[in-house]
């Protein structure tokens, strides 16, 4: 009785990670053909290049399928598919040398954008502060009086 | 009907250089005459400018294949819906049909206002006839659509050649949205130029105080409504057409109708705070003048080559003429900001850091970094090739990971701003407001999670909806109750009457409604599926609760087109709920092979079927079905941003004043700051 459970546990567990795997396999294709570019020169994303008698797409999913298909890492199988179609294969270039520069600049425009806001609302603020020192009480008490109770 | 189309433009562009000539003097001389001149030499423009439109669309339904550009987009067989949107479908008809457009709004800005800002005038006349210089060189001189086909011989004289057919009209084109999507786009691009126009005139002319933001506001929406229509059915467009089962790819072209809808919206907003409070008087005037050279630079990218993309149906090397003229009105915009830039002095002053100013201030700063952010990585393959040598692509992983917190940190402000007073916003009001709409968007959030929910951006995202929706929802009821105390209807009629006394507030809400249920719609982005599959006649394949059955494969004829066409059935739950028909479309004319994609659209999902040909291995056919949820709030927050959208160009009414006392216990109750609408719009 115990060795049937067992190896009904074993089954199991083998079919469940059969289907994850499996699972894997094609969501992880499916990813990193969404990050990729096709090459036939259509603009397309590779992952939904709808191009009809396209060359290239079918055999670059085809690939991918069979790479992610012998677990090869993604950034193996990236590297290899820019060496072998050019870097303007991949969707996201890798974050480093110039490519940097794509990632720091929108982040440097947030930040002084926040600074800069900072700085105005400060001065701002400043400016209502002095004004209303440079407004005598008698002066605020009459422009209160005609302007009425406050809707 | 070619020479009188030529002889149009031709008269047009002298028109157009009249007008500013004659401005420049008449704005020197103060000559009436000569004012009035100009302006109807403008006014003329519109004109002169039809007159060449209706010859080219004459030369499409005369079927004249003598013509070069009837002979490359049109043909015999192709149907006269499309024979109007041939007109926009190459490099020459898509610049007179811009020309057109802006020949339009140049008459209406100039007839509407003859007898009004005699001091402003003169200026905008200039400017908008400036720029329609610019497009009228263009059509007489870089890309004439009235371009005959022949060769000279050898005595110098022209022999006409005329095809039996033409090529016919891209395929991807012959769809009923492509005959509505490229006009309202080129009018979102062309009615920015009217604001433009406004501020230089006012900035040249040190026109007084705030009118000319009063004068703009409508001229401005109505550009942006324009645009934000014409970027939804873009989407809707490619989602129908392209059949790659979505909407938005960050392509080049889609980032740049793009660019100057966002610029627009932060105008849209920081215009309050210059007509309320007389701040940011040089901020709005240079979102004017950015705006109006994003629309510039939109087709440049559009047109020169200078960005791959997949829409780009019409390039050549037109982009030096857009990249001169962009950067003079760089030059110019910068020249007279320099020489002007007292007259923008203002008396900004804020009162506490927790007011509706700060919170404009926030919006068009993330307004402004999402601007950058998609200008930068559409623009950045360019630089890094420039700087590199290599050429790299930059698409949606960029595009999403930047965009996505930007875009929901503005959703968040959506909900804020709009609650926080002017001047000053006190702990006590603050509470009032956001209490209740924050408990019921955690709540949201809360049910989500318990539901299985866990994909971080979404559950923001549907956070921060419920959260927007109900300050929305309680800034309507809240508003509505005092109406109804007061003058004795129901809260619903009530709600109308709000709405009517303050057009542009509610109306305002209501597009900020929209954009809540698109911002929905693309949230569903996230748990879209997909499966592919090879079939037979008989076989199936399941998908998201949906079976699709093939029950035929067939071939249809049409003198435009042959097709291959799948018959499939769709079964939900057992049940047959429809048949879907996609197709793989041959067009004779022009020797294309398209997709047409059968979609089965329901308010939760849509289930997305597209023929993707035969295998290349088995030669059966294969089909590529999608399930998108939510898709359709993306279409139906379209719908209600037109209305809000109109709702606020509709000028307020005022209350009528015969109020019903109210009972002693609600008259306590605070007003909301809406209520506040004998002192005009905000």
């Amino acid at each position: 009785m115990t060795r049937r459970v067992i190896a009904l546990l074993v089954l199991i567990s083998a079919l469940i990670g059969a289907r994850v795997l499996v699972a894997q396999q094609d969501s992880r294709a499916k990813a990193l053909s969404m990050r990729m570019m096709c090459v036939c020169g259509c603009k397309q994303i590779l992952g939904v290049c709808n191009h009809v008698g396209c060359t290239y797409s079918h055999d670059m999913l085809k690939e991918l399928d069979s790479r992610v298909g012998r677990s090869e890492s993604d950034d193996l199988i990236i590297q290899d598919f820019v060496q072998e179609y050019g870097s303007a294969v991949i969707l996201l270039p890798a974050a480093k040398g110039f490519n940097l520069w794509m990632w720091i600049m929108p982040v440097v425009v947030v930040v002084g954008g926040i600074v800069l806001v900072r700085t105005i609302l400060v001065r701002w603020r400043r400016n209502a502060v002095v004004t209303q020192e440079n407004v005598s009480s008698d002066l605020l008490e009459r422009a209160r009086r005609e302007a009425g109770p406050d809707e | 009907m070619d020479i009188f189309g030529s002889f149009a433009l031709v008269l047009a562009l002298i028109a157009a250089a009249y007008a500013v000539g004659a401005g420049i003097l008449a704005i020197r001389s103060r000559n009436p005459l000569l004012i009035k001149s100009a302006r109807n030499a403008g006014m003329a423009v519109f004109f002169l400018v039809t007159m060449a439109v209706v010859s080219l669309e004459y030369l499409f339904f005369t079927n004249n294949f003598s013509m070069a550009y009837v002979a490359e987009h049109s043909n015999r067989d192709l149907p006269v819906f499309y024979k109007i949107a041939a007109l926009w479908a190459g490099q020459e008809g898509s610049l007179l049909f811009w020309s057109w457009l802006l020949s339009i709004y140049a008459f209406l800005a100039l007839f509407l206002n003859r007898h009004k800002h005699p001091e402003l005038m003169p200026y905008v006349g200039v400017v908008l006839a400036a720029v329609q210089t610019f497009f009228l060189v263009l059509n007489n001189f870089v890309a004439t659509p009235f371009q005959i086909l022949g060769h000279a011989s050898a005595g110098g004289a022209i022999t006409v050649v005329s095809q039996a057919d033409g090529h016919g009209l891209n395929p991807l084109l012959q769809y009923p949205e492509m005959v509505i999507h490229p006009p309202m786009l080129y009018l979102g691009y062309t009615g920015f130029t009217v604001p433009f126009a406004f501020a230089m005139a006012a900035l040249l002319g040190h026109y007084p105080g705030e009118k000319w933001i009063h004068i703009t506001r409508r001229w401005t929406m109505v550009a942006w409504a324009f645009q934000s229509v014409g970027i939804l059915l873009g989407a809707h467009w490619a989602y129908a057409v392209l059949g790659w089962g979505g909407y938005w790819a960050w392509d080049p072209v889609e980032n740049a109708s793009f660019l100057p809808w966002i610029t627009g919206t932060a105008f849209l907003h920081s215009v309050m705070m210059q007509e309320k409070r007389g701040m940011m008087k040089v901020w709005n005037i240079w979102l004017v003048f950015v705006t109006f050279m994003l629309c510039i630079l939109g087709t440049l990218l559009t047109r020169s080559g200078v960005v791959s993309s997949v829409h780009a149906f019409a390039q050549s090397s037109i982009g030096t003429w857009f990249t001169c003229f962009l950067a003079f009105i760089l030059v110019v915009c910068a020249l007279a900001f320099w020489r002007n830039r007292d007259y923008l002095r203002s008396d900004n002053q804020l009162d506490s850091l927790v007011s509706r100013e700060s919170s404009f201030l926030f919006n068009n700063l993330v307004l402004l970094a999402g601007c950058f952010a998609v200008l930068w990585g559409t623009l950045f393959p360019v630089i890094s090739e420039w700087v590199e040598g290599t050429k790299i692509s930059v698409g949606p992983p960029f595009f999403n990971k930047v965009t996505i917190p930007i875009a929901l940190f503005l959703l968040f402000l959506t909900g804020v701003g709009p609650l926080l007073a002017w001047r000053n916003t006190s702990f006590d009001s603050l509470k009032r407001n956001f209490a209740w709409p924050m408990a019921g968007g955690l709540a949201a959030g809360i049910a989500a999670l318990a539901f299985g929910f866990r994909q971080f951006y979404p559950l923001v995202c549907l956070i921060l909806s419920v959260f927007v929706t109900l300050t929305i929802a309680s800034e309507f009821w809240r508003g509505a109750g005092v109406i109804a105390v007061r003058s004795g209807v129901n809260r619903i009629a009530a709600m109308g009457q709000l709405t009517m006394r303050n057009t542009r507030r509610y109306g305002g809400y209501i597009v900020h409604f929209a954009i809540v249920v698109i911002f929905i719609g693309i949230m569903g982005s996230a748990f879209n599926q997909d499966v592919q599959q090879e079939m037979a006649v008989g076989s199936q394949m399941t998908i998201g609760g949906y079976t699709i059955v093939c029950q035929n494969f067939d071939e249809v004829d049409n003198p435009n087109y042959q097709s291959e066409r799948a018959t499939l059935e769709i079964l939900r739950n057992g049940k047959s709920v429809m048949m879907l028909y996609p197709e793989r479309r041959f067009y004779l004319a022009s020797q294309v092979t398209e997709t047409m994609v059968a979609v089965q659209s329901t308010p939760l999902r849509d289930l997305y079927v597209v023929y993707a040909g035969r295998s290349p291995e088995t030669n059966r056919p294969v089909i590529h079905a999608y399930v998108n949820p939510l898709v359709k709030c993306i279409w139906f927050g379209g719908l209600i941003l037109i209305l809000g959208t109109v709702i606020a160009l509709v000028p307020s009414q005022q209350p009528a004043m015969t109020f019903r006392p109210a009972p002693e216990p609600l008259a306590s109750q605070p007003l909301p700051q809406s209520v506040g609408v004998a002192h005009g719009d905000d």
